[in-house]
């Protein structure tokens, strides 16, 4: 062997140890979850402050749009995982979960576990709520003089081709007819919804876009359209950042949660690290930390939040807040689909 | 003599295959492979949730062949990128030609011109045209100035045939650029010595010389046509129902991956046919 070549494994292997030396020092915890305005406060309210309490570990923020390119990613690196924790909507988790993609959060994981509200521990699903959100109707208050009051008015004639709502396969059209549905007398959304699609078509003729984009939010700020339909929390930031012309209401026929849940991914890098976190992630004083930054309701019932965030949030009105089985809906997901193209969007044209 | 004339021939062939296996293997990692692990995919199983298991199954393509939504589908995405071919090549044929006789400074300042929509995203583009279409938008502005009722540009057919038929202007003229090296300024100046008027000169004389530009330039939009999907998610409002919007939809929102991975092999299969079709033009043409 040439005194080069054992130099250059001498170095390698020095390298190498000094790299596990400061592996252990240091670990890392990959979290994957929603870029944007997600990202920007999840970041300052959650993730600083558990970097805070624990020096040692570093956390990796993996930002990606969307919950469909987490689930690619999860799959891409099955065999060789690059995330330990991912942040995704429940629906997502469930196939995440049946591809064995993930371990089971229960309260070996996180002690905080037991105290998430029943409707946060979904059945078959290995993740567990971590916010809720929930569907508002959203309007310019430039345009639109009188407080409305009903989802239905939007289907009001002066609102003619004002209207932005994002559409069936969006989860956004699909909550809206539930609603409807619901609040004209439907029973069962897993047999029909009839009722809720026949509402949809009476507002379908105002509608001027069923893709509004980059997000609803900006479309209706900027006098594009001036009412529609889109999430709590991302509403109130931009409210917020509005000046006062985006209003966000919930409306008397009530809503529906949208549910992230957060996952631990099997045979992720970052080992017991990721437990680590998602048990902080659970925690009360995280929980309140991001729902007073970002207005997503919490899952903890011991989280204390302050009353002015809590009364942006769908906590104080969860009578109005009509369940949903987000898995089972699943199934028929698909014919009401097939209403929504045959039955609502030919009346928008 | 024959061992002399065939040995510079296999000589040839080796170089031949020297020079394309570099690209060969580059398409073959690049293209081929996940093209055909999407046409594996379109045959796995799958269900309501988006779990997908490895599997064979005929159920996805089932669907498919079965449903009329996805025949519909198939009908609009071609016609309206046909229609989008059409008027791109009616928009761009005149400014190719004026681009092929100029010359000097001016030419480069036209084709700079020419390629520099290229530079921007087509989402930049595409945003440009909501500005101008959307219903307080310059065209809608200048209508109702002229005491017009205002019209209903954008989130429909009409913005997504504008807004593509703008973003693929440039790959129209270029192709046809490309295509117009037959046309000689002489063979023009001969007929039109002869006396032919000018419309048949352009009809007997320039664009027989001109088609296989033409054809070059159609088939290429037509592709991009089918593929794109920006342009049609900004400006269709959620009322236009292509092929490569139904993609998005399925491998993003609703999770389908099989779903999505079919519809991709049958976007693949238009293309075939496409260029199955082109080459014979050009075989006609020539």
């Amino acid at each position: 062997m040439q005194t080069s070549t054992k130099l250059t494994m001498a170095i390698a292997l020095a390298a190498g140890f000094y790299a596990q030396g400061t592996l252990a020092q240091q670990q890392t915890v990959t979290v994957m979850a929603y870029s944007g305005l997600f990202q920007e406060r999840y970041t300052k309210a959650v993730i600083e402050p558990f970097m805070k309490a624990n020096p040692g570990i570093k956390v990796d923020y993996f930002p990606l749009p969307n919950s469909a390119q987490m689930l690619g990613n999860l799959r891409a690196q099955k065999a060789a995982p690059q995330a330990d924790v991912v942040i995704m909507d429940v629906s997502v988790s469930k196939a995440a979960t049946d591809e064995k993609l993930l371990i089971k959060i229960d309260d070996k994981v996180s002690k905080n576990v037991s105290d998430l509200y029943p409707n946060a521990r979904i059945a078959d699903v290995d993740g567990v709520a971590v916010t809720f959100d929930n569907l508002v109707m959203l309007y310019n208050s430039d345009v639109v003089k009188e407080t409305p009051k009903s989802w239905m008015d939007l289907a009001k004639p002066d609102l003619k081709g004002k209207v932005a709502i994002p559409g069936m396969p969006d989860i956004q059209g699909l909550s809206l007819v539930l609603i409807m549905d619901k609040a004209r007398g439907g029973t069962d959304y897993l047999k029909s919804v009839d009722q809720g699609i026949a509402a949809l078509g009476e507002i379908a003729p105002n509608v001027q876009t069923w893709e509004p984009k980059p997000e609803v939010y900006p479309v209706i700020i900027s006098g594009q359209a001036a009412a529609g339909a889109g999430w709590n929390a991302r509403a109130q930031v931009n409210a917020d950042a509005s000046g006062g012309k985006l209003k966000v209401i919930l409306p008397q026929e009530g809503s529906v949660f949208q549910i992230n849940t957060i996952n631990y991914v099997a045979g992720g890098p970052g080992k017991d690290a990721g437990a680590k976190f998602i048990d902080y992630a659970l925690s009360p004083e995280a929980q309140k930390s991001f729902t007073e930054s970002m207005f997503y309701a919490p899952t903890n019932a011991k989280a204390q939040i302050s009353d002015a965030a809590i009364a942006r949030t769908a906590v104080k009105s969860m009578d109005k807040v009509i369940p949903i089985d987000w898995i089972a809906l699943a199934k028929v997901r698909e014919p009401i689909m097939e209403q929504w193209r045959r039955k609502v969007i030919p009346l928008s044209r | 003599m024959p061992a002399a004339v065939a040995k510079p021939r296999r000589n040839g062939l080796a170089l031949v295959i020297a020079l394309i296996a570099p690209i060969a293997l580059v398409n073959a990692f690049g293209f081929l492979a996940p093209v055909l692990n999407l046409a594996r995919m379109s045959f796995y199983e799958v269900e309501p949730t988006g779990t997908m298991r490895e599997a064979f199954s005929l159920a996805t393509w089932g669907k498919v062949i079965a449903d009329t939504f996805y025949a519909e589908l198939i009908v609009n995405s071609i016609t309206v990128s046909l229609g989008i071919t059409l008027l791109t090549l009616i928009c761009s044929y005149p400014i190719a030609l004026y681009l092929h006789r100029s010359s000097g400074t001016w030419r480069t300042i036209l084709l700079v011109l020419v390629i520099s929509p290229l530079l921007t995203s087509a989402v930049v583009r595409t945003y440009g045209w909501i500005a101008i279409l959307s219903e307080n938008g310059l065209v809608n502005n200048l209508v109702s100035g002229l005491g017009l009722e205002r019209l209903r540009l954008m989130f429909n057919k009409t913005g997504v045939v504008i807004g593509l038929t703008e973003i693929l202007m440039p790959y129209m003229i270029l192709a046809l650029l490309a295509g117009f090296g037959r046309l000689d300024p002489r063979v023009e100046e001969a007929a039109s010595t002869l006396g032919a008027p000018p419309f048949t000169i352009f009809r007997r004389i320039i664009l027989p010389l001109t088609m296989p530009g033409i054809a070059l330039g159609c088939l290429l939009c037509f592709v991009l046509a089918v593929s794109s999907f920006i342009t049609p998610k900004l400006l269709g409002g959620g009322r236009v129902f292509l092929l490569a919007t139904e993609i998005y939809d399925q491998a993003i929102v609703t999770l389908n991956w099989p779903l999505a991975a079919s519809l991709s092999i049958l976007v693949l299969v238009i293309f075939g046919a496409a260029l199955v079709l082109y080459t014979r033009a050009l075989r006609a043409i020539l």
